[in-house]
């Protein structure tokens, strides 16, 4: 753990360096870098400033897509860049929010609570991990899902973590005597936190321990015999992923005020995993955005179907839908996402209209744009994946 | 001991269903290396047809569970013509592939049959062996599926198409040198792991009502089974269906029935933590 949260510059990350927003000083302004920063900073002022405008339902919403980002970004790390598959990672939000709960109905402060949210569930995660993350692709897949399962029955059979009902009545976050109860607070708090957890993350990425993972990703016998520690790397990251998403379902559910094994369903898992897929696996940003995209597309859809003369079920039906089509057009035709898919036209288009452009230049420096690179890695993964999983049968019927 | 015979008969006959969840997936993943998360769907679907042909088409019962097995393999086969049908789609793409399916039918059937469990009494009556009650559905689940379970040893024996799709299983490469139609038979494996889950779905409606989002645990225990044989082998496959089948019986029977999922995934995870073990020492 400690490694990862070490903020250790690239030694010689390749010519692209200059690229990162703090090393401002001593370099040339890039246009590209200018204009990536000019819309970084645009969307943060546009996330500060929208809760002032948004209606009481919209800012619930609002708030939910800044926690499901903080998840999926972690999901992102996992899947995108160490390459392990997760379909249970709604587990650790309600393992969050559970923690969340409990402790705070039994007197303990909330701000406490919230902060003991994250820890118990990478401790989980971290104690999990050492036998599940041994298994691989599909595997892991179950693995994950059986264990999202596994909890949630057991907590609904436990009448200390309040069974089937769950618990309602949560008192609200505050410190002191201070509570947080409007809205407009929690918004800026978890978008406060999206920002704080986006920084961690792409500072990860780019130290040594993110080479490391996208190395394992990519074959963790290579990595392993470079001398990456590949099992403590994995579960740190597994853990660091789960810390997200036990602080996400803390803040969840003392906004929401109500938490029971209900909250936390399969298809939360499979939602989480079209966030993380839609724009390219391994980009953090395409986490972020497919939060975001998937957040907007499922509200709309909930208000068509929620239109006088719709039948009760048509939000499922049509969120349902939603998630399903989409995963599986992204994944049939545009496998590593649509970011990477935009950026390949918009290459191509630079490419056509000038020649030598900057855009066509960057592209072919030593060290391509993360996002792309890390998409193609993703797509290396899936294929090695592959090909480790026609590794073992392969042995087996040389064997026969 | 009236109640032990109880509940190891209702649990072979459920473990029967999952072994027949389970040679779906150990037909699907031998041949194309893929695990089709939509196994339980496509039990779900051939439940719902079947359903839909009784009560609202008025066909006869074994006419109506025939289409609703039918219907389950037409759409294996569409599930695998877009899992598998592009040709360089890898297996962990064709998972996820095969996932959106699943969420996607989830909205066809709660369009087509709402979202309430869904159940009809197929075989009425019951019958009273050494002092337990039992229904005759039992029966026919357990025989149903092991006489499926032999045509499929005698297909993949016996048949062209089996043949080809055992050498597909056992080398890819060397069975298209041998001019295999690997994709094909990619997809013919999709369409039997469908009749094979529309048959487990049959077959299991009337003893355990299924709702749209049953298809998580069917499959999550299709697969507990075909873990057994390492998703490779059809005999371990209902081995394991019995054992988890069994085991769920006897938890709901003599602890709490809530538990019985618990034990199932519990059992299901050590199994699989214990094989990669076994795997990494070989290795």
């Amino acid at each position: 753990m400690r490694a990862l949260l070490s903020r250790r510059p690239p030694a010689r990350a390749g010519g692209r360096a200059g690229a990162r927003p703090g090393e401002a000083p001593r370099r040339r302004l890039d246009p590209a870098a200018a204009v990536r920063a000019g819309a970084v900073l645009a969307a943060a002022a546009g996330t500060l400033v929208l809760p002032l405008w948004l209606s009481a339902a919209n800012l619930t919403v609002y708030i939910l897509t800044g926690l499901y980002a903080v998840t999926a970004i972690g999901l992102s790390l996992l899947m995108g860049y160490a390459g392990q598959v997760s379909l249970g990672q709604a587990v650790f939000f309600a393992i969050g929010a559970y923690t969340a709960a409990v402790l705070s109905l039994h007197g303990i402060p909330a701000a406490a609570a919230l902060v003991a949210a994250p820890v118990l569930a990478a401790a989980v995660a971290a104690v999990v991990g050492v036998p599940i993350l041994r298994l691989r692709g599909h595997h892991l897949a179950f693995a994950t899902l059986a264990f999202q399962l596994i909890v949630l029955s057991v907590i609904s059979n436990t009448a200390f973590l309040g069974g089937g009902l769950g618990f309602t009545a949560i008192p609200a976050l505050g410190i002191g005597g201070a509570a947080l109860t409007s809205p407009r607070g929690y918004a800026w708090l978890v978008w406060a936190v999206t920002a704080l957890v986006m920084v961690l993350t792409l500072n990860i990425i780019r130290s040594r321990p993110g080479r490391a993972l996208r190395a394992l990703a990519t074959s963790e016998a290579a990595a392993e015999s470079a001398g990456i520690p590949v099992v403590r790397y994995k579960l740190a990251t597994f853990a660091l992923s789960a810390a997200y998403a036990g602080f996400a379902g803390g803040v969840y559910v003392f906004f929401i005020g109500y938490a029971a094994p209900d909250s936390f369903p399969v298809s939360l898992s499979v939602e989480l995993v079209v966030m993380v897929v839609i724009f390219g696996l391994g980009s953090v940003w395409g986490a972020l955005l497919g939060a975001v995209g998937i957040s907007v597309l499922v509200q709309v859809l909930t208000n068509v179907g929620t239109l006088p003369g719709m039948p009760e079920y048509m939000p499922t039906l049509l969120s349902y839908a939603a998630y399903g089509v989409i995963l599986v057009l992204i994944m049939v035709f545009l496998p590593t996402g649509l970011l990477p898919a935009v950026r390949r036209l918009w290459t191509a288009a630079a490419r056509r209209l000038g020649g030598t452009g900057g855009k066509a230049d960057s592209s072919q420096a030593p060290a391509p744009p993360p996002a792309a690179a890390l998409a193609r890695s993703l797509v290396s993964f899936l294929r090695l994946s592959s090909a480790k999983g026609g590794g073992k049968p392969p042995e087996q019927t040389r064997r026969q | 001991m009236s109640a032990f015979v109880e509940y190891l008969v209702s649990g072979i006959a459920l473990g029967c269903g999952f072994a027949l969840l389970a040679s779906g997936f150990v037909a699907i993943f031998r041949v194309t290396e893929v695990i089709n998360f939509a196994q339980g769907t496509l039990a779900v679907l051939g439940g719902f047809t079947a359903y839909s042909a009784l009560t609202s088409a008025g066909l006869p019962q074994g006419l109506a569970e025939v289409l609703g097995v039918l219907a389950a393999g037409a759409a294996g086969l569409a599930f695998g013509w877009v899992a598998v049908g592009r040709r360089g789609t890898p297996p962990l793409a064709s998972l996820v592939i095969t996932l959106g399916l699943a969420v996607a039918a989830y909205a066809a059937e709660i369009a087509i049959w709402g979202d309430q469990p869904i159940s009809y009494t197929a075989l009425p009556g019951g019958f009273v062996l050494a002092g337990a009650h039992l229904l005759r559905q039992y029966l026919l689940v357990i025989g149903a599926a092991l006489v499926a379970l032999l045509a499929l040893g005698v297909f993949f024996t016996r048949t062209y198409v089996g043949k080809g799709m055992s050498a597909c299983a056992s080398n890819r490469f060397a069975a298209r040198v041998v001019g295999i139609n690997v994709r094909r038979m990619g997809l013919f494996a999709f369409g039997l792991g469908g009749l094979l889950g529309g048959l487990a779905g049959v077959l299991l409606i009337p003893i355990q009502p299924l709702s749209f989002n049953s298809d998580v645990d069917l499959a999550i225990s299709g697969f507990a089974a075909a873990i057994f044989g390492g998703l490779r082998s059809f005999e371990m496959a209902l081995v394991g269906g019995l054992v988890l089948g069994v085991a769920e019986s006897m938890v709901a029977g003599y602890a709490q029935a809530s538990y019985e999922t618990i034990v199932a995934l519990g059992l299901m995870l050590l199994l699989m933590v214990w094989q990669a073990r076994r795997r990494m020492e070989l290795a």
